[in-house]
């Protein structure tokens, strides 16, 4: 941790975008927050009026200031309905930022955050060992039993206790460096695709990536892994950790730069399964000032970032395989925040389910798809009540659905969806996007297309 | 206030209910006229009519100024707080009451978002006509108090045209129920005058509404024309020969621009002057025939193009751009005052050449979007608040526009309502008698001043009329 450098009050906060807001108000029904309390400084126009009063030295940040930025979200939403271009997750980036270099924290919460954000999220190592253990603590019950008997953190290791239970390690392994194009394919050439596989994906949604892996093969591309591309530091810029950020948005510019040992040309395009993710690396460079170096190489990677539905959605469309997966009941599907929101992708998720015959059970609409579902990142975990209140309405939608099916395509949705289910008691099954296509897509391709490798899973 | 009566308070409204910290308070400091700041002492948010009584109760005992608060869209400062005051927001009275689809009304509380009402209905085939560009974002409770109108206002009429029934809470805390008769209104029309009166006469708490059935047909049409002056002569014709869009909206060159940069572009062409949006509305036959019509002048005028939205997508995202432009400004400048003129629609082009001179003398940025069926013109100056003089330039010109449109015959307001920010002007189109009289009205519904206080008409005025009530001097009655 480095020490805390003296920032003018101007400094505190992204000053110049807070400019950018001309207090119209077309944003606040968007926003969960204030959706949730109607309260004005819990609404995206009342969170850049605060910063820029604390630029502009009308107010000093304190203990109001700081829990305001950390109930948003970074969800977005507003940004996709300002029509003045605001860009909510950029400022909060720096108004967190420089909130954690100044307030003074309890001793534990600097060291969980050490522990998570530098320590744990950017090393391999650490991550295998810790979904080892993640998976005695909930096996033994100790985790259920921290949770309710801890006398710090209990909160947190509810929260723990609500993942999804760590698969064991056999099937928790990474995936091959590289897997061939499967079958024959319409496109003139097979291509070459780099698969991102994340920090957390390979521990807690293994078999997500392993269906990635396989839908993109099924698709005529050859799928190559990146051992050191590790985590893309998506959390530490959200939660006011840019320099973690930055040192992580260099080793992962490093590891995909094309050089001979690697498989990574220029033009290779790195397919991301997790909507955080891919939102984060494709605007890698507003870390780096643009005077700076790394903004360029910055830049280049996140021409290459590609989303999972993003890639598969047109490929799909080209090789129109008969794609029929037989359901008993209605499936729906709910929009991560940073994939509509991030990266104003919305058609292609549904272009690809589209693409399913669903048999009888008809896909059904989620009625605020586009809202968040409280997840967002870490906040589940530092904030679970509000988490839990923000899903609250969307759970009620899902009921009104009657989806026995919901999809995404983010882990951090996916395992929010998962605990809220259980805690309301109701009978939907939460998938990813591409563990659907997956499904599909083996029931269609014919038995001898499948080379051993596939066979042996 | 003491801590006593904020807890007195806060049991009435519950703990989300209530905004009292120095830094939590600070969003409420304005409305969407960002350059009017004034921190409130308190914001308390009712979730019923009961609390917001309760709420009243208190504050009338402790003689406390009142600023009630929608959602904080109104751009005239009708929603800026008061120096120790407190301010009444609706944000969480949002539920809608009943719909009743064979009737067509819908009661709801007044906190409910307007769209949110098309939004409850739509699936009935009905919708709520009122629909300002604020939608999205402001209350009806708000929209009843500045008498909100909005481009399809042309046709249906402005929000008094579909109120039916509101209820209200007085100054001191009573609750009354005001109902419109839908035959033939019977006695004074109570709730006619509570509609425009801007928080001053009590706060609406639950609204009964009229609404429409949706047309069999719509068609959007988008003219584009190489100058400003041509779309507003289009218009002018449309009116003239009595054609019946439901709405003519023209834009300008730079607010195309801004949209255009903006998550609302729409398509119009950059390179275009101005464009003008129009739509028909009704049974097959009718429609094309308006629309006929209207084509022929639009190539009479000189349009260089016509588009027809071919589907409800299209149709949407042309409006969304249109009801974007304000937003949208915000990439052009920091701030923005969104002047609100009304003239005779024959004065439309005239009009606009003053605006233009007057932005020009006083070295302003200036882009105008018209509601141009109601003759209601919004130049909307563009500037930064951190630049005194150039604020200074900005406040003269509005004055200087809002004069030249009373001189025209027009109006101070065409839907925003007075406010802080005409409150000057309201002198200037009115006598001083009008607005003594005015100020009895007011008087009656609120006779210590508490509701708004400050706010649509001039403070003179008023201490004038209760000077000679009461035999006092305006002076006397200051102190
Ligand atoms: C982008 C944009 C576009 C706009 N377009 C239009 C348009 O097309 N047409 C138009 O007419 N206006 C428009 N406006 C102005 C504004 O949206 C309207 O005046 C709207 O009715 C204000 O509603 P609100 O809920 O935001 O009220 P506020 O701004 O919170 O309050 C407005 C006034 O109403 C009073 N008030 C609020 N609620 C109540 C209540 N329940 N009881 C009594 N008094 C109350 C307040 O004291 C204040 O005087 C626009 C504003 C913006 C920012
Ligand atoms: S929509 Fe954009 S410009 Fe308008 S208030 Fe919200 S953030 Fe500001
Ligand atoms: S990012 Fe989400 S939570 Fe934060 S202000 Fe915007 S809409 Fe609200």
């Amino acid at each position: 941790m480095s020490p805390a450098k003296i920032r003018t009050s101007e400094e505190l906060v992204d000053y110049a975008a807070t400019l950018d807001c001309i207090h119209c108000g077309l944003c606040l029904e968007t926003c969960p927050t204030y959706q949730l309390t109607g309260v004005e400084t819990s609404s995206p126009r009342g969170r850049i009026h605060l910063m820029r009063a604390v630029a502009e030295n009308n107010l000093v940040p304190d203990d109001a200031y700081r829990d305001e930025m950390e109930f948003c979200l970074v969800c977005r939403h507003c940004e996709s309905v300002c029509p003045a271009g605001v860009r909510m997750g950029e400022m909060m980036s720096v108004a967190r930022d420089s909130m954690h270099e100044d307030a003074p924290r309890s001793l534990g919460v600097r060291l969980a955050r050490w522990l998570g954000f530098r320590v744990l999220l950017p090393n391999r190592a650490a991550l295998r060992i810790s979904g080892s253990l993640l998976r005695f603590a909930q096996k033994s019950g100790l985790l259920r039993w921290l949770a309710e008997h801890s006398p710090v953190a209990r909160e947190q290791f509810a929260a723990l206790a609500a993942l999804p239970t760590v698969a064991p390690a056999n099937l928790r392994r990474m995936l091959p460096a590289r897997s061939p194009a499967i079958g024959s394919h319409s496109s003139s050439q097979t291509s070459v695709v780099s698969m991102f596989e994340g920090c957390v994906m390979p521990e807690l949604y293994s078999q997500v990536n392993r269906a990635t892996e396989t839908v993109l093969t099924r698709l005529g591309a050859e799928v190559c892994t990146n051992p050191a591309a590790v985590c893309c530091g998506a959390l530490h810029a959200h939660n006011g950790d840019l320099a973690g950020a930055r040192s992580l948005a260099q080793k992962l510019i490093n590891a995909y730069e094309p050089r001979e040992s690697t498989e990574d040309s220029a033009s290779t395009p790195i397919v991301v399964n997790s909507a955080g993710c891919s939102a984060h690396m494709k605007e890698l460079a507003h870390l780096f000032d643009s005077a700076d170096p790394w903004h360029a190489r910055a830049e280049a990677l996140a021409k290459r970032i590609v989303d999972f539905s993003e890639y598969v959605a047109p490929r799909l469309a080209e090789e129109q395989p008969d794609l029929r997966l037989d359901l008993s009941a209605p499936i729906t599907w709910d929009n991560p925040c940073h994939l509509c929101h991030g990266q104003s992708i919305r058609e292609q998720p549904l272009d690809i389910l589209r693409s399913i015959d669903f048999g009888s059970n008809a896909f059904v609409e989620l009625e605020g798809s586009e809202s968040c579902c409280g997840s967002a990142g870490i906040y589940s975990a530092l904030r679970p009540q509000d988490s839990a209140d923000i899903l609250d309405p969307k759970l009620d939608a899902l009921k009104d659905s009657g989806a026995k099916l919901l999809i995404t395509s983010n882990p951090g949705c996916q395992m929010q969806w998962q605990s809220g289910i259980r805690r309301r008691g109701l009978d939907v099954e939460v998938k990813h996007l591409a563990e659907v296509l997956d499904d599909a897509l083996s029931r269609s391709v014919p038995e001898s297309e499948l080379d051993a490798n596939e066979r042996g899973e | 206030m003491n801590a006593k009566v904020h807890s007195e308070l806060r049991a009435i409204v519950g703990d989300r209910g209530i905004v009292d910290s120095p830094t939590r308070i600070v969003p409420y400091e304005s409305d969407g006229l960002a350059i009017l700041r004034q921190r409130p002492e308190l914001v308390l948010l009712p979730r019923t009519t009961e609390e917001t009584a309760a709420c009243m109760q208190v504050l009338h005992r402790e003689g406390v100024p009142i600023v009630p608060r929608g959602a904080g869209t109104g751009l005239a400062g009708g929603a800026t707080p008061v120096e120790g005051g407190v301010v009444i927001g609706l944000a969480r009275m949002r539920e809608v009451l009943e719909l009743n689809v064979e009737d067509r009304f819908a009661r709801v509380q007044a906190g409910l978002v307007n769209a949110s009402l098309t939004r409850a209905c739509e699936k009935h085939d009905l919708f709520y006509a009122p629909d300002p560009s604020s939608q999205r974002a402001c209350t009806l409770g708000g929209n009843i108090a500045a008498n909100s109108g909005g481009p399809h206002c042309f046709k249906y009429g402005n929000t008094t045209q579909h109120v039916l029934g509101l209820v209200i809470v007085t100054h001191d805390g009573e609750v009354l129920e005001l109902t419109e008769s839908d035959v033939e209104p019977l006695g004074y029309d109570l709730v006619g005058l509570f509609v425009g009166s801007e928080g001053t006469f009590g706060i609406a708490t639950e609204i009964k509404l009229r609404l429409v059935r949706r047309p069999p047909v719509v068609e959007t049409l988008l003219a584009i024309f190489t100058d400003l002056d041509s779309a507003c002569e289009t218009a002018t014709k449309m009116i003239a020969r009595r054609l019946e869009p439901s709405a003519i909206e023209i834009l300008d060159k730079l607010t195309i621009q801004a949209v255009e940069d903006s998550v609302f572009a729409a398509g119009y062409p950059r390179e275009a002057g101005a464009v003008l949006l129009t739509e028909v509305e009704g049974l097959e036959e009718e429609v094309s025939a308006t629309s006929e019509d209207i084509r022929a002048i639009f190539s009479e005028c000189g349009a260089i193009e016509v588009r027809t939205a071919r589907d409800d997508a299209e149709r949407l995202s042309l409006w969304a751009g249109r009801k974007g432009a304000f937003g949208a400004m915000g990439r052009v400048a920091p701030d923005l005052y969104v002047a609100d003129a009304c003239v005779p629609r024959t004065k439309l082009g005239a009009m606009v050449q003053q605006t233009v001179e007057i932005a020009k003398e006083l070295n302003l940025r200036l882009a105008t979007v018209f509601h141009a069926g109601d003759g209601n013109l919004h130049p909307n100056i563009c500037y930064d608040r951190r630049d005194q003089d150039e604020v200074r330039r900005v406040l003269e010109a509005g004055r200087r526009i809002l004069e030249s449109c009373v001189d025209a015959g027009g109006s101070l307001s065409g839907e925003h309502g007075v406010g802080l920010e005409k409150l000057e002007q309201m002198e200037y189109q009115f006598a001083a008698e009008d607005l003594a009289t005015m100020c009895l009205v007011r008087d009656v519904w609120d006779p210590d001043r508490r509701l708004n206080p400050g706010k649509l008409i001039p403070l003179r005025a008023c201490m004038e009329t209760r000077a000679a009530f009461i035999g006092k001097t305006p002076q006397d009655i200051a102190r």
